[in-house]
């Protein structure tokens, strides 16, 4: 469970490295998230249910994904945004800081 | 212990999430990138019944999968429309890309200090009631925040997304 958390967390960083459109680079973001709740869950299991209350950990974790959802929407409503004012979402267009 | 049968299950159920996860990374078309993310949030949705936390699942799949995912559909249309031609994939995997995956693994690995290799049994029995008695007992704090969180959140997305053309 663990280590299909970490593979997620990684496939999600390559994703955002690679990805060139804003859209990609979101969805990306909600794999590396997915990653982080399953990890939660990992290392609870980890701790022994003896140890930590399993209800507990279920409620840490439904607030993590009601703050994972809140940050999607504000991630959408700025990639609306973007692509309203500069008419475009690949990143190579986006650019303003170019090493010269 | 986990039984046969039940490996087999977390076994699939952690296979058809890494390929998910696998298409929201390297496919070419939008529409499949919708498509392999709801894969992946479906599969998560399944890995977290596994472990015995039903209302984890339940609202995974309330919050990401009709949320989440629906809001990227609704994305998907309305900036495509102002945005001429097909997103394109970034295919030109440079190395520098995939080592900073691998590092991000291996710190991963490294600092759960080699619980990542030993899986316990991960099956937690949580009940509805136990998780209500937490929420409003002792994570009460961070349960409140959550809501004010929600709050600017929504707050937030409605100034940013209308912009200030008014």
């Amino acid at each position: 469970m663990l280590l299909l958390a970490s593979a997620l967390v990684s496939l999600g960083v390559y994703g955002i490295l690679v990805r060139r459109d804003l859209l990609g680079v979101l969805a990306c973001v909600e794999v590396m998230m997915a990653g982080g709740l399953l990890m939660l869950v990992g290392l609870g299991a980890q701790a022994g249910w003896t140890v930590v209350n399993p209800s507990a950990v279920e409620g840490i974790a439904i607030l993590v994904l009601v703050t994972v959802a809140a940050e999607a929407g504000v991630g959408f409503a700025l990639l609306m945004n973007v692509a309203r004012r500069r008419g475009t979402t690949q990143t190579d267009e986006l650019v303003e800081v170019r090493d010269e | 212990m986990a039984s046969t049968g039940g490996s087999l299950l977390f076994y699939l159920l952690a296979a058809t999430a890494l390929f998910g996860a696998a298409v929201v990374v390297w496919t070419r078309e939008i529409m499949r990138l919708a498509l392999g993310l709801g894969i992946l949030l479906l599969a998560t949705a399944g890995l977290f019944a596994y472990a015995g936390f039903g209302l984890l699942a339940v609202a995974e799949i309330f919050l990401y999968v009709g949320g989440v995912l629906i809001l990227f559909l609704f994305a998907i249309m309305l900036v495509r429309r102002e945005t001429p031609g097909e997103p394109r994939v970034g295919t030109r995997a440079s190395v520098m890309s995939v080592l900073a995956a691998a590092a991000v693994f291996g710190t991963l690995v490294f600092g759960l200090n080699g619980l990542a290799t030993t899986q316990r049994d991960v099956t937690g029995w949580s009940t509805v009631k136990g998780v209500g008695e937490s929420l409003l007992g002792t994570l009460l704090p961070q349960f409140e925040l959550a809501g004010v969180l929600l709050l600017v959140a929504l707050v937030a997305i409605v100034v940013v997304a209308v912009g200030d053309d008014e």
